[in-house]
């Protein structure tokens, strides 16, 4: 160590105790983000928590670490946002969101920042949650923790080309976790061929782990490469015949490629197989095998599966997926009765608002009043469309959210197209280029008005979307139908399927 | 698979890319008191024709290329212009605007000069910097002057 670096070592290091006096082991690397632990083998736990949640996202043994660090060190304040942010239990994510926030006091400046960072997100106070995020990112640019919750908290606000800068500029090369991570934000930015090649390292970098693989399946689906995708995904329960995520993918798969008694087969394996699945993971499969049957058009036996869910979610008090659940229901229904009468209940579930964040409630209202409005519009109920788009809109001015925002411009664009005003349905329409149904009324609303070479694009993508959630179930098969259709008085034949 | 916080909301939105609106933020130095504006106000600033801040501290206007392409709103929707016309307004005017290569060097410019304005984009917001209203409106808010694709 040359003298020059050795002065700079001490005069950080007093800075750190200077700032943070309950810094029990300064980190003298520069960008890296102290953390305030009183215990080492806390320390060592995190690295184990990093390998488990990032590098092999195995999120329940992760969240089990976690656990056990913080009954060593309660007073970990960072352990506790790690944890709130990671944690499978929506009640948990509540509680140690509340613990870190305060047990601040506890914390490292930097550390402080990121817990206000996360609060504010949960407050929905955009504007100090993004300054926030961007001083711990000019603080420690170079710190993996950091860098991970940079790029997802930004993946989750679609911002996805900062969410890849922050990996770029982090400098860090060597990380299986951010590798995987900022493949997927690629992926999402339909780059595929760069999601692909850090795939490739991936694999490469954990060759006798099945994360990497079910990754590379899980992408290669969103391409479309429906058969490639069933490979990886076997190669993962290859090494490893209890990662259940993959069994599970294999069934999301088949229900993308239209074969939906198969995918029913391949998720109950998966539930027979994986009795103890941690309890967001079984809600989320069990609502893709209940899409199967809308993707074939069986709403009785959709009916019966989806109401088996929301009775095992009002069961188990989580307000939010049992009201998510009831407002799924309501988007598949043929007749406009039966889908008030599951807004109503997915209102009535919402409203008790138990064991979920405040901002998740209100995101899920802004949802369900979002789908008010469509079923309105399909029966022509202008009281009805009017009364649902004011509360929405009141909802979005006293809140700034994202989505809150965009289920708003959703629902505001239905009814502008609806009303044959294309020009004020774009403006809306183009802000909440997340929903299929959005998408598919935004390309109709550019062909109307003669903008064609956006109205491929958007048509585009909105025929290559392959995720397996409902609103694709219910929007983009009948779209692909439509322009694949000379028949079809669609306007998209221009469109074609990524091959 | 990727970590991923299992919110149930989050497994209905499709996360596809296209054009989404993005959201600028007027930003002035921590000195300024000002705390709104209205639109035509800094159609003003921006154009020349108001020069000083009420206190008679003079405007330093800092601003990305508005030919550039998350610059375009600001091109049509302040100048009146198209992006190449208020390119080369700009350009003309050097004497009170700064052309900045980026949001960082923006923000820098904003934060050190005091009388200073400039326009970001909302995600490159940082601390050292007030956020100014528009016409009563944050960005986020609903109706917000700068928005757009």
């Amino acid at each position: 160590m040359t003298l020059g670096t050795l002065r700079r070592v001490i005069i950080f290091a007093i800075c750190l105790v200077a700032t943070a006096n309950a810094v029990t082991k300064d980190n003298p690397q520069k960008g890296v983000l102290p953390l305030t632990t009183k215990s080492k083998e806390v320390r060592h736990m995190l690295d184990e928590v990093w390998r488990l949640n990032l590098d092999e996202v195995q999120t329940a043994a992760a969240d089990e670490v976690l656990r056990k660090a913080l009954k060593i060190d309660p007073d970990f304040a960072f352990g506790h946002v790690l944890l709130s942010q990671c944690s499978l239990d929506p009640a948990e994510q509540v509680r140690e969101q509340q613990k870190a926030f305060a047990m601040r006091a506890h914390a490292s400046p930097g550390e402080r920042l990121v817990i206000e960072w996360f609060q504010n997100a949960a407050d929905h106070k955009l504007i100090p949650a993004i300054t926030d995020m961007n001083e711990v990112l000019r603080r420690y640019p170079h710190d993996r923790w950091v860098v991970f919750l940079a790029n997802w908290w930004l993946t989750q606000q679609t911002e996805y080309e900062r969410a890849v800068a922050v990996f770029e500029r982090s400098g860090i090369t060597d990380s299986p976790g951010l590798m995987n991570n900022t493949a997927y934000t690629y992926a999402y930015m339909r780059q595929f061929d760069r999601a692909f090649a850090l795939m490739e390292k991936y694999v490469a970098a954990m060759p006798n782990n099945p994360n990497p693989q079910d990754s590379y399946a899980e992408i290669l689906r969103m391409a479309g490469h429906f058969d490639q995708a069933i490979r990886h995904y076997q190669a993962a329960l290859a090494i490893d015949p209890q990662f259940y995520s993959s069994q599970f993918g294999i069934a999301d798969t088949y229900s993308l490629m239209g074969d939906q008694a198969r995918a029913r087969e391949e998720y109950q394996i998966g539930f027979e197989k994986f009795p103890s699945l941690p309890q967001l993971h079984r809600v989320q499969w069990q609502t893709r095998q209940a899409t199967t049957f809308v993707r074939e058009g069986n709403y009785p036996a959709a009916d019966q599966a989806f109401q088996a869910i929301a009775d095992q979610a009002h069961a188990k008090v989580m307000s939010q997926v049992e009201a998510d659940t009831y407002r799924q229901m309501a988007i598949y229904q043929p007749e406009a009765k039966h889908a008030i009468h599951f807004l109503d209940k997915a209102e009535a579930a919402a409203r008790h608002g138990r064991n979920a964040m405040p901002f998740a409630i209100q995101q899920e209202t802004a949802q369900i009043l979002r789908a008010r409005v469509e079923v309105a519009l399909k029966v022509g109920n202008k009281k009805m469309v009017s009364a649902a788009l004011n509360r929405l809109t009141q909802l979005s001015q006293t809140s700034n959210d994202k989505i809150i925002e965009s289920a708003y411009h959703g629902a505001a664009g239905a009814v502008s197209f609806a009303d044959g005003k294309y020009n004020e349905a774009m403006s809306h329409l183009e802000e909440d280029v997340n929903n299929p149904l959005s998408l598919q009324r935004l390309a109709a609303a550019y062909q109307k008005v003669g903008y064609g070479t956006e109205a491929k694009r958007v048509s585009e993508t909105l025929a290559n979307l392959n995720d397996p959630t409902l609103e694709q179930a219910v929007v983009v098969q009948a779209f692909r139908k439509c322009y694949e259709d000379p028949a079809c008085g669609g306007s998209f034949k221009n469109a074609a399927l990524e091959k | 698979m990727r970590v991923w916080r299992l919110l149930s909301l989050l497994w209905v939105l499709a996360l596809v890319s296209t054009a989404e609106a993005r959201q600028l933020a007027v930003i002035t130095d921590t000195g300024n008191s000002t705390t709104n504006v209205t639109s035509a106000e800094l159609t003003k600033i921006l154009t020349g024709r108001t020069r000083s801040w009420l206190d008679g501290k003079p405007i330093r206007i800092v601003l990305r290329d508005p030919s550039s392409a998350d610059m375009q709103v600001v091109a049509r929707k302040l100048f009146n212009m198209e992006g190449d016309q208020a390119r080369a307004f700009v350009r003309a005017h050097s004497d009170f605007i700064v052309v900045a290569d980026s949001d960082d060097t923006v923000l820098r410019f904003v934060s050190s000069t005091r009388g200073a304005i400039g326009i970001v984009d909302l995600y490159s917001l940082t601390k050292g910097v007030n956020v100014v209203k528009i016409d009563g409106k944050l960005p986020v808010e609903q109706g917000y002057f700068l928005k757009g694709n």
